[in-house]
């Protein structure tokens, strides 16, 4: 191991022992801001990712953006095409912004997202997706205009972003919301999934077809969707069941 | 009801079909999901050199059937982290003491991955090392993992700095034991009581169940 790898790690250690003496968001914005500047990061943004019937405002945690992008970006709800959210959603591994790919043909807006944010001097990021209990997702984004991202420094900042996300979540956020689906509201949308209908579903577990039909409908509801297909396509992107 | 039996030395022969399921469990997801090739077996049950008389598991049963489980170990003795993954360690400085154990190969069967199982193993793992004055469990564990448990109310702190094993970012770290702990995770696992269970075996359970039942 390097000596530079070495200060890598002292210094991701010392960053978590200050983290547990920190008991307001400020402190723990002016620690991140301080510890992560080494790096070249000057904005990062906790937040947990909306369900579809959600704002992204409710939900972020703790911010230190340009106040104009801030604005801009919830004004045009930027979260629901952001390749960096759409990634975060996807994958359990922490990646760089380029790495958010996206087709311009489906995702216009991604493009216009990704310079907005870079005439705001945030061209390059790092972004940590959190995937916790009950569903919770959420994810802590980093940015700033150089970088200095290498398989040297990539651990020790993967390492200090987990122990800053779940220090601001203790102080600010003590519970994850919990999954809004009942367990027979998932039960009837994960068979729909694996392409069952109503019907099939209500023999496998046992009900009628109404009652399945029942659960759909207000599985569809709690995530204003427009019917099952919809339903089913929102649950699997967030998560909130599995196949 | 899922229930979480302590399986030891003492009492594993009343456990035995069980515990035959466990480790082909094991091999299904650890070799056929997580692709641990090295752990790879003719008779498809995963088993190590560490799965001796020295270790205890912690096994999820539902109506008979196993749905995930964990491994403790002590770190007194050659362990895991010890043996094959002190590189993950800061400075080498492999954490051991009598009050000390190891958590090993934890997992939930994919379809309760989703409800409350994991919850109800941690609290039950939480519960068991209480009882037996356990003070830290070190575990190598994958770093998506970790908000999970810090989740689940669990205080861990890192043993080193993540890195790759197996093509997945892992992390060396330590949970604490702790009253605090337990509450909070059996306060998500929806636990009134204690779902932890010392028996002498549930070899006749599946015949018994009707009967129960009735």
């Amino acid at each position: 191991m390097s000596g530079r790898s070495l200060d890598h790690t002292v210094q991701a250690f010392e960053f978590i022992e200050e983290l547990d003496r920190l008991a307001t968001p400020q402190a723990i914005i002016d620690a991140m801001e301080r510890s992560f500047a080494q790096y070249g990061f000057e904005n990062f943004i906790m937040t947990g990712l909306p369900h579809p019937e959600q704002r992204i405002e409710g939900l972020v945690l703790l911010k230190k953006w340009p106040l104009g992008w801030y604005e801009r970006y919830t004004r045009n709800s930027y979260d629901r095409h952001d390749p960096v959210i759409h990634l975060c959603r996807r994958t359990v591994q922490p990646f760089e912004w380029g790495e958010a790919r996206y087709d311009p043909d489906t995702n216009p807006k991604g493009q216009e997202i990704m310079q907005g944010a870079a005439d705001f001097g945030m061209r390059q990021g790092y972004c940590l997706p959190i995937h916790g209990l009950n569903g919770f997702e959420a994810c802590l984004s980093m940015s700033g205009p150089d970088l200095d991202l290498t398989p040297q420094t990539k651990p020790a900042i993967h390492l200090m972003a987990m122990y800053a996300f779940e220090r601001a979540r203790l102080v600010l956020a003590p519970a994850p919301r919990p999954n809004p689906l009942t367990n027979r509201e998932r039960e009837a949308l994960r068979w729909a999934a694996l392409g069952k209908s109503a019907a099939d579903t209500g023999e496998i577990l046992g009900v009628t077809e109404r009652t399945i039909t029942a659960h759909i409908g207000s599985a569809c509801a709690k995530l204003t969707a427009a019917n099952k297909t919809h339903a089913v396509a929102r649950a699997l992107q967030h998560r909130l069941i599995e196949i | 009801m899922t229930s979480i039996h302590v399986i030891t030395d003492k009492n594993k022969a009343g456990y035995e079909t069980i515990l035959d399921e466990y480790f082909r469990l094991r091999h299904d997801i650890f070799v056929g999901e997580r692709g641990w090739r090295d752990l790879e077996r003719p008779d498809r049950r995963d088993m190590d050199a560490y799965d001796n008389e020295q270790a205890t598991y912690l096994v999820a049963l539902d109506g008979g059937r196993v749905i995930g489980g964990l491994r403790l170990y002590p770190t007194l003795l050659p362990h895991m982290i010890s043996e094959a993954f002190a590189h993950l360690i800061r400075g080498r400085d492999v954490l051991s003491g009598s009050t000390i154990l190891e958590c090993t190969r934890y997992f939930i069967v994919r379809e309760r991955r989703m409800g409350r199982t994991d919850c109800r193993l941690l609290a039950a793992f939480q519960q068991f090392c209480l009882e037996e004055g356990i003070t830290e469990v070190t575990a190598v564990v994958e770093m998506w993992r970790l908000p999970r448990w810090q989740q689940a109310g669990f205080k861990v702190r890192p043993l080193g700095l993540p890195t790759m094993v197996e093509g997945q970012t892992c992390i060396a770290a330590a949970i604490q034991i702790s009253d605090d702990s337990l509450r909070h995770v059996s306060r998500l696992a929806g636990l009134r009581g204690s779902c932890l269970v010392r028996g002498t075996g549930v070899s006749n359970l599946v015949d018994r169940v009707p009967h129960v039942a009735a």
